[in-house]
């Protein structure tokens, strides 16, 4: 049988000779980590109810949102962007300025102005905002390369974790901002749970849309050419650092959008969920799901979720130490796939 | 990697920055007390920096790959000394010291035991003395270090007891090792035995000294513990380098991917050290008292100078060694081609991992004077290590002089900097003066050759 077939072409083969499932060859490893996660996720929401499971799907539609735009940087480019979580922060704090209508001359001396914008008006400038600061990031970012690159978008993470703390007047620093509005359309306010998924699913499917568009389009085609090697899409006429430009600023406005999703979804949005670690926490998803797919990075968010609010529930481990122990298990798998699978899990292509 | 800038562009930026040195002169100038402070601040951390750089260029310019797990060492390093002082320091109110973890460490420093043991004597043994007697002989010396290692960690409080014999001994055989190299080198290894007589016993009285005064005092645990802590972060850093590292380069895989196990491992350790120590900041005391010393105007800490002085040691330590043994020529040569090294005859395995640990044992320093100088917690790790990145940047990649002027430069920018901006924006300063190294000066300010 053909070792490069995708996980559910094999599926067929199995269900004509049950045998093959046995042989644990290397493509196996995809079907098996598709069959595995998708059972774990359904078991899981069936044991915790449906208020869970649309929370969880909630959850899940935004890190989806997140690691397919970042796939597009990192697996189909070959950039491996460490800062894509400064322009999560960039939207979420762009809907939320602009919606909240809370204000603060009680917390702080200076008043903060308050907009009151309709989330649906705020998301667009929100995704504006990021592809804008993306455009300039990148037109600094685009010649270098590696490690290089690496190194400098963990500075673009922390300059732009710095910024949200420290800029005051417009973020409010550490106390950060509350009542961030909810998606409303007329007098229909999107506040339930369930409707909340649905939003979140909504733009899951454009940002789904957008990158399957994208990586089937002779674009996407330019940009498997240069993560391959970059001179030689150069030599064969294309503006290299122009697709890298704009692919990095379509990912970033994809960004910016679950950014706006996700503050719009807590209500509340703090520094502290776009520190450096989240955006770790992001690339290792990518990394897990599978570099240059679309399905591996829904694959690896919903992993991504599972372990997270699974570990919730494991009876040996204290409350306390949940993040941390879902910092090992992913930090312990990322080592042990980029030892034996470094495409990830049902990756197409190896850093 | 070339500057895709112009010359005009270059000169532009040139005239940029030089201006804004113009303008740190001025206020050095208006106001010299101030800037003596913020100097000598700057120095203090630079050193940090520094020592950080120094590291992460011998190990970034062997192996040619960013090892993440450079800045966990950092953290263990500075976490260790926490762990092993913080009886005393806290009377007891917070018992940290568990025998989970000291038997997790002692089996990390058995098994790499075991390995060293195996690569440096089995194959000069296996032709004259029985093969299983020397696995037994091996095996049991390494587990005696492993439980050794136990009983350090178990008993912080005797640690001038338990560990004071060992690092003099240590010293005392480096003492003898440095005698016999100047005593060849003077003799031209044709003098009479009579020189290697005088090196052992003066490096066996050193160490009879040495041991006496260490175990006499109970001061001096602080000072052992910051070595204990540097044998341990270099330890794990080896033990990486044997399980993972060495299988990853035999599967030839990418720079890239390595960096990313390595991210895999920094996100495991930072969370490890988060379980046990719990991530809230926790201060380490001053070594040298607080009280400051005032010169010229400016409040300077003992701990400032002891921290340059560090910086600088390690420097020139890492720097002869490199310049004048077969060891240093033998890692200058990996640096260059690996392969042709190995071709030639160099044991590469032996000696990239030598570099892995002194590399590591470099950090876990600048962690532990980070920690003496501020406080520690577990995410202090990444941060040091990006700023030592950026320091080796800004010194020219590579390059060990470079090294150590670009963590004092660092320093010295990042303290200037705040003067006039606020004390929150200096890792955006660091940061902005990465970028701004990368576009127009890729090449550092001494380049490699």
């Amino acid at each position: 049988m053909n070792e490069n077939l995708p996980g559910w072409q094999r599926l067929t083969g199995i269900l004509r000779d049950p045998r093959e499932a046995l042989t644990l060859s290397r493509g196996n490893i995809e079907l098996w980590a598709n069959l595995l996660i998708i059972l774990c996720a359904l078991v899981f929401m069936l044991l915790k109810g449906a208020t869970f499971a649309v929370t969880l799907t909630t959850v899940f539609g935004i890190w989806a949102m997140l690691s397919i735009s970042l796939n597009l940087v990192v697996g189909y480019t070959g950039l491996l962007s460490v800062g894509h979580i400064g322009f999560f922060g960039l939207g979420a704090y762009t809907v939320a300025i602009l919606t909240s209508t809370t204000s603060y001359e009680n917390l702080r001396t200076g008043e903060i102005p308050t907009f009151g914008w309709p989330f649906f008006a705020a998301l667009p400038v929100a995704a504006l905002v990021a592809g804008l600061v993306a455009l300039l990031v990148g037109i600094a970012f685009n010649r270098f390369r590696d490690d290089i690159y690496v190194l400098v978008s963990f500075g673009f993470a922390i300059i732009s974790f710095n910024v949200f703390l420290n800029l005051r007047v417009l973020t409010r620093g550490a106390f950060g901002i509350h009542d961030v509005a909810r998606p409303q359309i007329g007098s229909w306010v999107f506040d339930t749970e369930l409707e909340l998924m649905l939003v979140s699913l909504v733009l899951l499917a454009i940002v789904i849309g957008i990158s399957w568009f994208i990586v089937s389009s002779s674009f996407g085609r330019v940009l498997k050419a240069i993560r391959e090697d970059e001179q030689v899409a150069e030599v064969f006429g294309y503006h290299v650092t122009h697709y890298k430009l704009a692919v990095w600023v379509i990912s970033a406005m994809m960004t910016g959008l679950a950014g706006g999703m996700f503050s719009s979804w807590t209500t509340f949005i703090d520094p502290n969920s776009f520190i450096l670690l989240e955006s770790i926490l992001l690339v290792s998803i990518v990394i897990l799901g599978g570099l240059a797919t679309i399905w591996g990075s829904l694959l690896g968010a919903l992993a991504f979720v599972l372990l997270e609010e699974g570990m919730r529930f494991l009876p040996f481990l204290p409350q306390e130490y949940v993040g941390q122990a879902r910092q090992v298990v992913l930090g312990v798998l990322l080592v042990v796939l980029m030892v034996f699978r470094p495409q990830g899990l049902v990756g197409r292509f190896k850093l | 990697m070339l500057s895709y800038f112009s010359r005009t562009e270059r000169l532009i930026a040139t005239l940029l920055v030089a201006i804004v040195l113009i303008y740190i002169g001025w206020r050095a100038i208006s106001s010299p007390e101030q800037a003596m402070q913020f100097g000598f601040n700057g120095l203090s951390v630079g050193a940090i920096y520094a020592l950080m750089a120094i590291g992460f260029t011998l190990v970034y310019s062997t192996v040619w790959f960013f090892d993440l797990y450079y800045g966990a060492a950092a953290a263990l390093g500075a976490y260790s000394v926490f762990y092993l002082r913080s009886q005393e320091w806290l009377g007891g109110q917070y018992q940290v010291n568990t025998p989970v973890v000291n038997i997790i460490l002692a089996m990390v420093v058995a098994g790499v035991a075991a390995w060293v043991i195996h690569t440096a004597f089995y194959g000069r043994f296996k032709e004259r003395v029985d093969a299983t007697a020397l696995r037994i002989v091996g095996g049991a010396l390494a587990m005696a270090i492993g439980i050794y290692t136990g009983l350090v960690l178990t008993f912080p409080s005797y640690l001038h007891i338990t560990f004071g014999p060992v690092a003099a001994v240590a010293i005392g055989v480096a003492a003898l090792w440095g005698i016999k190299y100047l005593y060849d080198r003077v003799s031209g290894g044709r003098g009479p035995r009579a020189g290697l007589l005088i090196a052992i016993l003066s490096g066996g009285a050193l160490a009879i000294t040495l041991g006496l005064i260490l175990v006499n005092s109970p001061g001096s645990k602080l000072y052992l513990s910051w070595a204990v802590s540097c044998l341990l972060a270099g330890t794990v850093g080896l033990a990486l380098y044997r399980g993972l590292y060495v299988r990853m380069r035999q599967r030839s895989r990418s720079p890239l991917i390595m960096l990313v196990a390595s991210l895999g491992i920094l996100l495991a350790l930072t969370a490890c050290i988060s379980i046990v120590f719990q991530s809230a900041p926790r201060p380490l005391p001053d070594p040298f008292g607080s009280v400051p010393w005032t010169i010229g105007g400016a409040n300077i800490k003992g701990f400032n100078f002891f921290a340059i002085g560090t910086a600088i040691a390690g420097f020139l330590a890492l720097f002869s060694v490199l310049k004048w043994t077969s060891f240093g020529r033998a890692v200058r040569a990996i640096g260059d081609d690996e392969e042709v090294a190995r071709v030639v005859g160099i044991n590469t395995t032996v000696i990239v991992a030598i570099v892995f640990f002194v590399g590591t044992a470099f950090a876990a320093m600048a962690g532990i004077l980070s920690g003496h100088d501020t406080a520690i917690q577990p995410r202090m790790g990444l941060l040091l290590l990006l700023k030592g990145w950026i320091a080796s940047v800004v010194g020219g990649i590579g390059n060990l002089y470079g090294a150590i002027l670009g963590g004092f430069v660092l320093g010295l920018i990042e303290q200037f900097a705040i003067w006039d901006l606020a004390g929150e924006w200096k890792d955006v300063v660091a940061f902005g003066l990465l970028i701004l190294f990368l576009s127009f000066w890729p090449q550092g300010l001494l380049p490699r050759k």
